[in-house]
């Protein structure tokens, strides 16, 4: 049934030590068994790994290095990377691994090299055009000195005079600002600084002017050559680096894939229950499956190994396997963005499958837009079939979209193309109270199909009585409002008690089913269903965005001339951002129509994954 | 255009009608959204819930809109 996923089996395993790695390579190699990691307790431990895992990891973290040092990236087509066999990858490694640590060693080397360069440039270029040799930057036990940019000049050298007799002030401009650098007596210092401060100072390193001679131009000339001298020191060890990236390249990617398939190997025994002698494996497959499983794993094992399969206990958190067929598969994703169904509960993705593209439709139902979308949705998928589930899911959005769009009569939110007026059952831009209406009943409709969902899966775990009580008061509670409603607006003629008995009954089944918690939240369910009342908002809001591109437009071309062109632009530029608020608004709140308001009223979730041993996660 | 006094104020009770809810569920949305992007930075499993508990009082301003239409309707502007 579509309904429920994979039927699991338990099973156990156990065997003689000398096949564990036998039975490890086999299990690796069938993907097709969940293990349950054994915790320690005081009887059994849990198992050590094989002997050449301390091997392998310390290869796999060299193999790695290396890649990260030469950016070696994994390709996104999965091509199999197949190398010739036989030769040492320990041996290959290491002196790979020597290799292009001195290189990068080098590399780094050189950088510092040229950021040194770098920042004394330009102290030098700043200082360029005063006219001192660089000599005078030294160490002095009677004179101080500053460098720096100052904002104005007018009246330092007047300030300074006020203070000291002793001082050398020197200025130019550079770059349209003004530089100076002063020397002052060492006593008078502070004072100095302070001047220079309310004109705007803000200093100029001189740290590595130490020991230089000469004027800065030719300094500068100096550091120049030695910088084109380091970048093509640079560019040849990047360069020998590269080729190095292209000559084991293939390598690198082929070796961490396997050493990481043999070092999961080798690490598996600790998920296992050892004693000194066996090894026990617990864990689930899938109950189809086992029969098979088990006949290979026992020849891996020469026929030393035990099993035992039963069926999954009450208490058991069993791993979950989905199972859709394959139109439905893709909506799966939205189960594993949320979480997935417990073993026991109904799996909700056939359930999503039937109305998730209903509700995206409704919302964005333009015959026009749901074209457009799948289209591009159609071509994005065969771009990136890394994501095709998700495309697979707008693409039966825009099918619904276009469905949507037809009954609307909607295109590019244009009601009549020409004079000829396209047919629909209801107009969105004109029946708003109506669409209002339908949107709610699609409401009552979707919660109440999630609360017969609900009653089954309270019926498979607490019988009967307790899924009446506990769902089945929901929709009593509906029945006796609706008859008050209706009864009261004198729509249907019957006594206003009958609606009163209803909703009575109602809040004592709910009382007895969910207890004080089902009545705190008896308003819940009339917002839940009013909340598909954005079907109409988010519906409204694009049609009329699309009616205002269209009717400005039409306008521009009636101007004519130039504006044509504007109008052409605006139709194109217009209709494309809202396609795209369009797609994300109606992605998002059918989601959360789904996620919120439906799932809530049947969905437990929370299980684990079924993740074979082996399988690529 | 001369509108008369009443038909404005229809327009405007059903403008604070929306607007007000729409305030209200952005203020809302936006403490809960903080809080869900942080949750997600730390473990990233987290997306769904996050988004759950984020657009919940997304409803609010449904409701401000239906109230603001049903205004609209009742006073058969």
């Amino acid at each position: 049934m579509v309904l429920k996923p994979e039927s699991m089996g338990k099973i156990t395993l156990v065997g003689p030590k000398s096949y564990r790695e036998a039975v490890v390579a086999e299990l690796h190699r069938l993907k097709i068994l969940h293990i349950s990691d054994h915790a320690k307790t005081d009887d059994i431990d849990v198992g050590s790994p094989l002997e050449k895992a301390n091997e392998l990891s310390e290869v796999l973290v060299k193999i790695r290095s290396i890649s990260s040092w030469l950016r070696v990236k994994r390709k996104n087509n999965s091509e199999e990377l197949k190398i010739e066999a036989g030769y040492d990858l320990g041996a290959l490694s290491k002196k790979l691994y020597l290799e292009v640590k001195q290189k990068i060693e080098q590399l780094r080397e050189v950088e510092g090299r040229v950021s040194a360069n770098n920042s004394l440039k330009a102290e030098l270029e700043a200082l360029k055009n005063i006219a001192i040799d660089l000599s005078a930057f030294a160490e002095y036990r009677s004179i101080a000195y500053f460098a720096g940019y100052v904002k104005n000049l007018d009246g330092i050298e007047n300030r300074l005079r006020a203070i000291t007799e002793k001082f050398e002030l020197y200025a130019a401009a550079e770059k349209g600002k003004n530089v100076i650098v002063l020397f002052v007596e060492i006593e008078k210092k502070n004072e100095a600084r302070e001047i220079l401060i309310q004109h705007g100072l803000s200093d100029i390193s001189t740290q590595n002017l130490r020991g230089m001679r000469g004027r800065a131009h030719d300094s500068i000339r100096a550091l120049e050559e030695e910088k084109s001298s380091l970048l093509k020191q640079m560019e040849k060890v990047t360069g020998s680096m590269g080729k190095l990236r292209l000559r084991y390249e293939k390598h690198l990617l082929f070796a961490e894939d396997f050493l990481e398939k043999e070092l999961e190997k080798a690490e598996a025994p600790l998920r296992f229950a050892e004693t000194k002698n066996t090894f026990v494996i617990n864990g689930w497959v899938p109950e189809k499956d086992a029969e098979d499983a088990m006949k290979k794993l026992n020849a891996a094992g020469k026929n030393k190994i035990f099993f035992n399969l039963e069926e999954p206990g009450k208490k058991d958190s069993v791993p979950v396997k989905l199972k859709n067929p394959g139109p439905v598969r893709p909506f799966e994703f939205f189960m594993d963005l949320y979480t997935m169904p417990t073993y026991r509960e109904l799996d909700p993705t056939f359930l999503v499958f039937l109305t998730f593209p209903l509700l995206f439709g409704f919302m964005l139902g333009d015959f026009g837009y749901g074209l457009v979308t799948l289209v591009l949705f159609i071509a994005l998928k065969k771009k990136m079939p890394k994501a095709k589930n998700f495309f697979n899911i707008l693409i039966f959005a825009s099918i619904a979209t276009i469905f949507f769009g037809l009954l609307f009569g909607e295109f590019f939110g244009f009601e009549e193309i020409g004079h000829f007026k396209l047919p629909h059952i209801i107009s969105r831009s004109h029946q708003v109270t109506e669409l209002l209406y339908l949107a709610v009943a699609v409401g009552v409709i979707h919660i109440n199909i999630g609360l017969i969902a609900g009653f089954y899966n309270e019926l498979k775990s607490h019988g009967f009585m307790a899924a009446l009580y506990a769902k089945g008061g929901w929709i009593v509670l509906q029945i006796g409002v609706a008859l008050l409603a209706l009864s009261y607006l004198k729509i249907i003629a019957l006594p206003i008690y009958t609606g009163i008995i209803f909703f009575v009954l109602s809040l004592l089944m709910l009382l007895k089913g969910e207890g004080i918690r089902g009545l705190i939240e008896l308003p819940g369910i009339f917002s839940n269903i009013l909340s598909y009342a954005r079907l109409m908002a988010i519906g409204l809001s694009s049609v009329k965005l699309a009616e205002v591109i269209n009717e400005s437009a039409t306008e521009m071309f009636h101007g004519g001339g130039f504006l044509i062109l504007t109008g052409i632009l605006l139709l194109l530029v217009g209709h494309i951002v809202n396609i795209g608020l369009g797609l994300l608004g109606s992605f998002l709140h059918s989601l959360r129509l789904h996620y919120v308001e439906f799932f809530t009223k049947f969905f437990h979730g929370g299980a684990k994954k079924f993740k074979p041993f082996g399988a690529k996660s | 255009m001369a509108v008369d006094i009443n038909t404005g104020l229809v327009a405007l009770g059903s403008a604070v009608a929306i607007g007000a809810s729409a305030i209200a569920a952005a203020w809302a949305e936006k403490s809960i959204g903080v809080a869900a992007i942080g949750a997600m930075a730390e473990k990233e499993e987290l997306f769904g819930k996050g988004l759950i508990l984020t657009v919940i009082p997304e409803t609010i301003v449904i409701f401000g809109l239906v109230i603001a239409i049903l205004i609209l309707n009742l006073s058969g502007a």
